[in-house]
Order: C-alpha cells, then structure tokens, then sequence
C-alpha cells in the first residue's frame, strides 16, 4: 500500500530504526542484563577510555558505561513517555472541549494557556519539580504540566479549525449530539495532529528529562537516567571526554529517530503540510 | 491608537495572572522562611517572633498582596542567599543574560533564514534533503550537549574563547563578548535548527500562492521572485516565531549558564530555586515570565510594520 | 475574418501569420503515480486581434497548455517534452519558446506576452504597494525613469477604469474589492503592450456582474489595442459571448476546433456535443413553467407537475416570514459590538410541496445566510420560520434536534463535507442512527435503497470520501441528506463546484429524485441559467433583503425590480448569435451590508405587479 511506501524513505528508514532500538533496549535491557553489571565499582579501573573489558569505558567510580547507558534508556524512556501522557490526558480534553464551544469559555482558558505559555517550559519544570522534591515522580509530573499549555494550544487550533468545517454541520443538522459530534467526527480529524505532536513532545520531553538531571532537580542517585549520568560527568570533561559523550549520543540519538519519525508521519498523516 | 491601550490592557492582565501564578507555585515549597534566615538551630520563639515581623502567618492573599505591591513600587525583597537587595541583583544578571539572548537569537536568524528559503526553493531536492538532516541533528541535540562540544573544542582544545565567567559589557566589551560567544553559540545552533524549520514550512506556503506566478509572468528574475516577493511575506511568520522562541531560550539558559558559570538570570534563577531562596525565587521567575511576555507583545505590536493587512486599528 | 482585415489596415502588417502557434506540444509531469501526459499534441494557432477560447472541463490540460507558452509550466514541475511553440516578434526572428534560454523568455514575459490569472485574492502580493507591482514589470523591459513609470501607472489604471487612480498607487491589494484586484493585475498584464494576452480562467472566481464588467473591458482593451487573446475557461456561456474562434480540449487531447458559431451550432465531436448539452442556456426556458432536465446522454425522465390534489392547508411546506438575522462585529478597546452585518433583513416566502425555490444573488446578499438560518445552524434574531406548521424558531435545543429530520442540508463543497475519517457507509447511515429511525439490519438496507437512487454503486459503501470524485462525494452528500426522508433539501451553491457535465448529471438526479420522492428545494445559487433550469419559483437577494419574488417564468421573462434587471443583463448567455457582453460595461459595486449597531432599517414594502409576483419598492 502506498501508506508504507511513504515510511520508506531515508529519513523514515533510519528513524524507526532509531525509535524501534531505543525501545527494545529500554524493555528488554533490564530483564537481560543483571544490574549488578552497571553499579559494580572498580576504583582501579575509573575514568578509562572506551576498551576490550568496557565497551563504552568507565565513569569516575569504575561502572561500566556501556551497561548504565543501556540500562538508563528504560528510566529516560519511561520518564518521557509518562510526562507525555499526563500532558496529553490533561490537555486533550481542555483543548478539545476549548476549540469546539469557542465562546466565553475559550476565551478564558487559553487566556490561561497563553499566560503559561510566557513562563519558559523548563522553567517551569525546573520549579514544580524544585517545589516538590526531586525525584523519579516528581520529575514526571513537573515535565508533564509543563508540556500541557502548548499541547491544549495546539489541540484547541485543530479543534477550532475541524469544528468549522461543512462535515461538522452536516453531522449536527442531521441530528448528532455534542457529545456524538465530538468523539465521532471532532476527534477522529485531530489525531493525526495530536499522534505527530505526542512523539515530537517525547523527544522534547527526553531533554528536559536530561537537563532537570543535569541541573540536580530532575532524577536522583540510585536511579540511573541519562541525564545524571551526564551530570556526573561535569567535572571530568577534560580527562574523561567519553563520560558525557556517551550518554549525550544516547540522547542524541534517540531524539534524532523521534524527530524522524515524527516528521515521516507528519508528511504520512497530515497531506496538507507537504504543500 | 485604541488597539495600542487594548494591548496594554490585556498585557496588564497577563501580569496579574502571571504573578498569581508565580506565587502559588512557589508557595507550595516546603520549608521555612523563617528558619533559612535564622539557622535551624534557633530559638523557637524567636523563629516565631520573625515570622510575625515578616507576615509569614497572615493569610496568603494579604501575603500576595504585599509581593505585588512590592514588585510594582520597586521594592523586590532581600535575597536570603546572598543578603543584599534583589533589584539590583536582577537588573545586573539581566544585562548579563540579554546580551546571551540577543546574540543567540541573532546567530540563529542570520543561518536560518537564508538557509531556509534555500530549502524552500528547492524543495525535495538533495539540498532540501541536506539542509533539513542539520537541522534535525540541530533539534535532536540537547543545548548543554552543543555546549560540551564547544567547550571541548574550542575552549580546551583550540583554546580561542573561555570556557567559564562572565564580564559586564560596560567593563570590558570585547571580554564580554568572548564570554557570551560559546554560550551564545550553543544556544544558537538549536534555535536556528528549529527556524530554518519554520523559515522552510512558511516559504514553501508563500511560494504556492498566485502572486509568485504573477510575478514571473512579469518577467522578473527568479531571484527577484524569491528573495523580494516571495521573503518579505515570510518575515511576518518568522518574526512571530522567533519571538514565541524567546519563551524557549529563557528556559535554556538556566541550562547553559551553569554549564558555562555564566553568571546572568538563568544561573540566578537556578541558584535561588537550589537554595530554596523563596524571595529570590519568586522575584526571578517572575521577570522572566513578564520579559518573554513582553517580548511577543513587541512583536506583535512590530507586526503590521511586515504586513500591511494587520493594522493597529 | 472582418475583425481581422479591419486590423490590418490599422496595424499595417501581414494579418496572416500567427501570433503564436503551437505545434504538436507535449506536456509531461512526474507523479507519484507515474508520468501523467498532461497535454498530448496540440496544435493550434492564434491570430491578431482574434480571441481563441480554449475550452474544457477540469484536467483537460488548458491550464497547462497556457502555462507551458510562458515556460512557467516548468516551476510546477512540468516538462514540455515535444513540439514547437512558435511566437512571431515584433522586428526579431520567430522564436521557438519550447527551446528559447532563460533571459530571453525573461524578455519575453510581461513584454510581449502578458498573462492574467484566476484568484484575483491572491494575484497581488500582499505586502507590497499597487504603486510597486505595477511598475516593477515596467522598469525592467523598458528604459523609462521613475517619475515616468509612475505616470504610466496611473495612465494603466485609467485604462482598465479604476477610479481615483493616485490614492489606488499607495494603497495595498486588500483594500481593494475582487474585481479591482482583477483589474490591477490586467493593468500589469498590459502594461508593456504585449501583442498576445493569455487569461487563464479570470473571471471563474468573480460575482456575475463583475465577470461582465472585466469581460468587456478585456474585449475593450483588445480592440484598442489590436492585441490577441488567448483565453480559457470552462464556462460555454463565455466562450459564446467572447470567443472568434474556439479549441475543445479534453484530458489533453484537441477534441475540437472551429470558429465561435461552427461549434455552437454545428459541433462535430461527440465530446463537444454532450458538452454543449449539458450547459443551461439563458432563456431556454421560456414558455414553459416546469423545471426540465438537461437533455444529456442517460436523461429520459421528464418532470411532473406537482400534484393537484394535496389540500391547501398540506400544500405548503416552508412559510418563511420577516426573517432577520445579523451577524456583530466587535471592535474597539474593549471589543464590543461596533455594528452588524445585517445578512437576512425582513425576508419573508413560502415554498410548496414537491417545489423548487431558488435563492439567487451574488456575494453578501444574504441567500447562504437565509439557508442555514432556516435550519437555525446560525441563529435568527427575530422572524418566524413554518415549516409544516411548527415554527422553527421558537423550539428548543432537543425539539429543534427532531424537527431537523424534516429538513436537510446539502453543502457547496464536496471535499469538505463529507467527514475524510469516516466510511461512507457511515455516514449516509448517520442520520438514521442519530435520530434512531431504524435498527442496524433495516439501517443497512435503508442505505444500499438510498445508493441505488443516488446512482452509484454499492462498492462505495466501504469506501473513504478521498477515493470518490467531486460528483460522487456530491451524490453521496444528497443521499445524507434524503436517507431520513426529509421534507425540505436546502441545497447551497451544491452544484457550483462541479465540473459541467457532472454539474448537469447532478441537477437531473435532484430533479429526479423531487418528481420520485416529492422533496422540495430551496435552492440557493449564483448561477442563473442553472436556476432557470431547476426552479419552479425565484427569490432574487441583494443586501440581505429578498428585492424580487415570484414564478420562475415571470422573474426570467418580466424582471421588474432594477437590480434583477442588471442581474438578467450581466448573465453571459450561451449562444454567440446572443452577445450581451459587448461595451464596456459598468456596474453598481457590490455593497456590504454592514451597518452601525442599533440601525433598523425600514419594513419592506412589496407591489404586487402579478399574481405571485412581488416587487420590492423601498
């Protein structure tokens, strides 16, 4: 089917290739690699580069990087897509219901959205998760609220736009309810938007993750993220180079397949914006 | 003229609702005001006595109302962190950090534009296909990862700029821009990555519209048609953009400034929230809501000078 | 041919050769798909001062054909892969243009051929002054310094009649009205005297009484100036009216070729016959008094009267009266309402059962509004609207929910009211489910019923909207519409943006299915001769306000109100022994009907001239 075909390209190719290997090691690297491999510490063997014993070379206290970057993707991953998610359950319906009524009540709550909109997005994670104490859930709910405003201002555009359109009043002159008219026809014409923004919003979500840990508010030590382990690596940049790089290329290279891949849906889903 | 006084009225109200919001968050923070001043170790009762003098028992509107009128009479606190007024504390790491925002910003839209109508022009060509593989890489890359890379190259390895420490413009200009350089830089590469983006996406649209094909039928160069037709009603977009962008850089500077010792907002902010510095954490996040506020609403009001259908009505 | 020696002698040149003569051209594209043959060997020529209408319906490759003769064909992502496009030159050898280097077809475009365009909107660049675009062009083919090009402005803008020429210099496109814009852009189509003009399909997107203005002043300028005119469209009715000679085109072959009245009286091809067949021509009707079908291959019904026999009481099925309905506009610091737009002011009809009543008027005169406040899709502000003695207005959300299954809707724009996400069958069957007519067995059948009387076949029942061409997602629309057995189909602009042919497949299937079922129609239209065709009775709008009323036959053959008349005289009529279109012709500029809040304008008053026939004095 032509659908397929159109995933085929280079860019398309190489992001879900991305997406899908970051995704399998997040699942499966914790149940196949014992943890034991990561936390184990050997003073003699710290701060040496990549070689046969460490694949990816050790970090300051002699764990191997290559098993902690594997492990980390679980704990960045699930970070990410949890944020993503409550952002989505939170902002879906306040769009949606804002877009469709128009009226008084949209005009109040994107007053409300916009003037979120002017606090910086890390920021605003930054001081939920300073407010609440950092930690694994904390870190959740700070990049999910702050993730919420852009995505209710997106959704509330489509929303807006789907709600105006002669398939809409058909369906309402012929008899649907509010409710029918949302879910059945409303709905259906904004996911695709809504499919392209969530992965867009993962590899976003991915380096807020990564600088909250970077800045010591986002997921604390025992935990194993991405992002702390780039933070530990601050003080060794010059003797250790490969302690930030390979968790920064981790990072790297899964936002590079979400962006990917999230650009290939787009041209896929959404026709309109290849004109 | 009456659309200028609608704007500062909505401004207005944007700030109110901005400072409610700034001060409910922060107001969950636990831990005491009281006892970051004193000590943990003081006198129960004198811990109380300070809390009475610094209203800390009053109900939180009353609470709210003295910050507001604080902020707005100029009086902006004590910071519990470093014991001196917050005003002038602000108003220096400002200037520190505007100069960060502005040369970024400038980096950014001088490689974006060009390059992004460039990849408009041709679309689906191998250009198009080069051009948007930089950018995406420039999207993918968290800021401070850029930031490590050009403190490693550049910085250590060629040894051309600094890597750490700010000077104040007014001391010593050129110091001052070789300290905001690799920040700058950093910052600029994930913006432009995201610009040439939307340059892009809004180019290809103008170049579809019928007054491109009119303008060829005139007989004017491709050229012409492009960089003066077809730019000049791309630069309303962009701008817009850009300036929603602003929201974003603010953020990222708390990120980049640490990693640089740059001492502006973003490692104030950064500072005040890891010390819990109640004061000075309201006082910052505050500004740089109203700045990034302040900011589009230029933007807006710059608008109708790009595109003559909008008009200060 | 006497046009032609007339111009010889004023040009003094050899009148027999070409302008501009294509020769076996080939135009290719590189789709997804494939390679799609957009143009497959035409040839034709075009002589001084003549007008050749190239005429076809939708991916006939007219369009392409005129844009590969400016080479702009190639920014589309076309290819000219064969043939000559030959262009004789003023004092220069013949070129070739299928060949010619860039600069030199740089030097030949706005110079010696000029083109116009269909979207007079988006025509213009928006941010640039009138001032800039018109001399841009001027400055680059010609030496002329910067005060001159901009007495020349002014002297173009004199020339295709647009006042108060200074003022307009400065001003940007959209403070200018659709057919000044159309105007600015012929301006600088002219403006370095080109000897060929090419008008891709200028007046389909303008209101009728500007496309008879810009069409005369097209037919001005080319007699003053000796020029010759390449022109397309896909409306017979201006090719009757502009055309010396004619080329049929279809899916880019040459069907045809002939002068004006060779084609229209005695066409050869079968194409151009069922082409011709399929336009309503104006006046047709006269002497008859029911709707007729238009005589295609398939048509073989012909209309019924309406039945005698129903009581006068039943007769009536839609009593519309004093309808109002006005629209704010917000403005000001505080955005309040600064005035209205008053879209249906004090409009008051009925319609019978098993009638056609046409709503006609060109744009902002209230018909589509009129429509969709009768199903209340926007709500009135004051007025009464019976139908079937309930009156509408005054019932609640639920009860307004359940009169709705009286009454339908089908909309202009096939792509955009059919839902992309939603199975056909899903959607024809939506009504039934939504107002619980019928359980899912008799649903299923209710709907292979309603297909079948729609014409298309029950395959399509799994199909998605995008696999369906505009006609069918059209068919489907009307069996949404009829599926729960309304009274009443209010059908606004349907049949607009078809192509002809499909266009008259569609008004016979809705006369079909009125003589069938019995439905009524409020049938709301810009097009005349297409209401000529289909309506038992007329309303004419103009500013909300209903100007005319009466039978079909009395509206067409005895218009008495002023504005019904300029109406009747703008209307291209199908025939080329009927030119109406001749003179520069200047009419009233559309107004809006925006008025300042608390405005009330007066109560109609109505003369009833003949029985039924009512005339709007005030």
């Amino acid at each position: 089917m032509s659908i397929f075909k159109k995933f085929l390209t280079f860019k398309g190719i190489i992001g879900i290739t991305l997406v899908l290997c970051v995704v399998l090691i997040a699942i499966f690297a914790p149940l196949i690699i014992p943890p034991e491999f990561a936390t184990k510490m050997d003073m003699r063997a710290r701060l040496s580069p990549p070689n046969m014993a460490h694949w990816m070379g050790t970090d300051q206290l002699g764990r191997d990087l290559f098993y902690r970057v594997m492990l980390g993707a679980r704990t960045s991953i699930n970070i990410a897509t949890s944020a993503v998610l409550m952002s989505l359950v939170i902002g879906l319906p306040l769009g949606l219901v804002s877009g469709y009524f128009g009226g008084r009540t949209d005009n109040v709550l994107m007053r409300l959205v916009d003037t979120l909109l002017s606090f910086p997005a890390l920021l605003l994670a930054l001081t939920i998760s300073a407010v609440l104490g950092p930690n694994l859930q904390n870190t959740i709910i700070a990049i999910g609220i702050a993730f919420t405003p852009y995505l209710a201002r997106l959704i509330r555009g489509e929303a807006l736009r789907v709600a105006q359109m002669p398939y809409v009043e058909a369906a309402r002159s012929s008899g649907a309810t509010n409710s029918r008219l949302i879910i059945g026809h409303v709905l259906p014409n904004i996911m695709p938007v809504v499919i392209v923004q969530s992965t867009i919003s993962l590899a976003f979500a991915i380096l807020a993750e990564a600088g909250l840990s970077f800045l010591g508010l986002g997921t604390q030590p025992p935990e194993a993220s991405w992002g702390l382990m780039i933070q530990a690596s601050r003080d060794y940049l010059d003797r250790a180079p490969w302690t930030a790089l390979v968790p920064g290329t981790a990072v790297a290279l899964t936002v590079l397949g979400l962006n990917m891949f999230g650009d290939v849906l787009r041209d896929v889903l959404d026709p309109r914006s290849q004109s | 003229m009456a659309y200028f006084i609608q704007r500062l009225l909505s401004m207005a109200v944007t700030l109110f609702l901005i400072s409610i919001i700034t001060f409910t968050v922060t107001n969950i923070l636990p831990g005491d005001v009281a006892m970051m001043i004193m000590g943990t170790q003081s006198n129960p009762a004198a811990l109380e006595n300070l809390r009475e003098n610094l209203g800390l028992n009053d109900p939180l509107v009353y609470q709210y109302g003295r910050w507001i009128f604080g902020m707005l009479t100029g009086d902006w606190g004590n910071s519990l962190l470093f014991k001196q007024p917050i005003g002038p504390i602000i108003l220096q790491k400002m200037t520190a950090s505007a100069l960060i925002v502005l040369l970024s910003m400038t980096i950014a839209l001088t490689l974006a534009v060009p390059l992004g109508v460039w990849s408009a022009v041709y679309k689906n060509r191998w250009q198009d296909t080069a051009s948007s593989s930089v950018s995406i890489l420039g999207v993918s890359l968290p800021d401070f990862f850029w930031g490590i890379m050009l403190i490693l190259l550049f910085a250590r390895a060629l040894g051309w700029f600094p890597s750490s420490g700010f000077v104040h413009p007014n001391e010593d200009f050129l110091m001052a821009l070789k300290h905001a350089f690799l920040p700058s830089l950093a910052l600029g590469l994930g913006l432009m990555a995201h610009l040439t983006r939307m340059t892009r996406a809004t180019m290809t649209g103008i170049l579809s519209q019928e007054f491109i094909r009119v303008a060829r039928a005139k007989g004017l160069a491709e050229k012409t048609v492009i960089w003066q037709y077809g730019l000049a009603n791309a630069i309303g977009p962009v701008m817009t953009v850009a300036g929603l962008q602003m929201g974003y850089l603010f953020g990222s500077i708390i990120v980049m400034e640490s990693l640089f010792n740059y001492t502006g907002m973003g490692w104030l902010t950064y500072q005040a929230l890891l010390n819990r510095d109640m004061p000075l954490i309201q006082a910052t996040v505050f500004v740089i809501a109203a700045v990034v506020m302040l900011v589009n609403l230029i933007v807006d009001l710059l608008y109708p000078f790009f595109d003559p259908r909008i008009q200060l009505k | 041919m006497t046009e032609r020696n007339k111009l010889s002698s004023k040009l003094d040149t050899q009148i027999d050769d070409p302008i501009v003569s294509l020769d076996h051209l080939r135009v290719e594209f590189e789709t997804d798909g494939g390679t799609v043959v957009a143009v497959n060997d035409i040839s034709f020529k075009v002589f001084p001062g003549e007008t050749v209408c190239l005429v076809g319906e939708s991916g006939s490759g007219k369009s392409v054909t005129s844009l590969s003769l400016m080479r702009l064909v190639e920014f589309g992502g076309g290819q000219i892969t064969g043939g000559k496009m030959l262009l004789s030159r003023d004092g220069k050898k013949t070129a070739n243009l299928s060949e010619v280097d860039v600069d030199t077809m740089r030097s030949i475009r706005g110079n010696e051929i000029g083109m116009i365009f269909q979207e007079p909107m988006t025509s213009l660049n928006p941010v640039f002054s009138i001032e800039r675009q018109l001399t841009d062009g001027l400055r680059l083919h010609t030496n002329l310094s910067a005060s001159e090009t901009r007495e020349k402005a002014i002297e173009l803008l004199k020339e295709v009649r647009i006042p108060d020429p200074e003022k307009r210099l400065r001003q940007y496109p959209h403070e200018l009205s659709g057919g000044m814009r159309q105007r600015v852009v012929i301006a600088i189509a002219m403006a370095c005297r080109p000897r060929l003009l090419i008008a891709d399909e200028p007046t389909t997107a303008l209101d009728v009484t500007i496309q008879a203005e810009i069409l005369s002043l097209i037919n001005r300028l080319k007699r003053e100036t000796g020029m010759a005119v390449l022109f397309i469209t896909h409306d017979m009715a201006v090719v009757a009216q502009m055309a010396d000679r004619v080329v049929v085109m279809y899916q880019g072959n040459l069907i045809e070729e002939g002068t004006v009245n060779e084609i229209f009286s005695a066409p050869k091809e079968e194409y151009t016959k069922a082409l011709l067949a399929a336009v309503p021509q104006l006046g047709q009707m006269a002497g008859t008094s029911l709707p007729s079908p238009l005589n295609i291959p398939g048509a073989t019904f012909t209309v019924k009267p309406p039945r005698d026999d129903i009581g006068i009481e039943k007769k009536t099925l839609l009593e519309v009266k004093n309808l109002v309905t006005r629209f704010p506009v917000y403005g000001g610091i505080f955005r309040r309402k600064v005035a209205n737009v008053h879209a249906v002011e004090n409009v008051s009809f009925t319609i019978d059962r098993g009638e056609t009543m046409a709503l006609v008027g060109e744009s902002g005169c209230g018909k589509s509004s009129c429509g969709r406040s009768i199903l209340r899709l926007v709500e009135p502000e004051s007025g009464e609207i019976f139908l079937n003695g309930k009156n509408i207005i005054s019932l609640n959300s639920s009860e307004l929910r359940s009169a709705r299954r009286d009454m339908q809707m089908v909309f202009q724009d096939p792509y955009a009211s059919l839902n992309p996400y939603m199975r056909l069958r899903e959607q024809i069957a939506e009504p039934l489910n939504n107002f619980g007519l019928a359980g899912r067995s008799e649903v299923d059948d209710i709907v292979r019923d309603i297909l079948e009387k729609v014409e298309l076949p029950t395959s399509f029942l799994r199909r998605f909207p995008h696999e369906l061409s505009g006609g069918q997602r059209q068919r489907v629309a009307i069996a949404r519409a009829i599926v729960v057995n309304p009274s009443l189909v209010i059908t606004d602009e349907a049949v607009s943006a078809l192509d002809v042919s499909v266009q008259a497949q569609v008004l016979n299937l809705m006369m079909s299915l009125q003589d069938e079922l019995g439905l009524s129609y409020l049938f709301i239209s810009h097009d005349m001769a297409v209401v000529e065709r289909v309506s038992h009775k007329v309303g004419v709008m103009y500013l909300g306000r209903l100007v005319e009323v009466g039978t079909r036959s009395q509206i067409f053959e005895n218009p008495q109100h002023e504005y019904t008349r300029t109406l009747m005289a703008a209307v291209p009529i199908a025939d080329p022994k009927k030119r109406n279109i001749s003179n520069d012709m200047n009419f009233k500029p559309i107004p809006s009907p925006v008025f300042p809040v608390g405005h009330n304008p007066e109560n109609p008053i109505y003369e009833e001239i003949e029985d039924g026939h009512l005339i709007l004095r005030n």
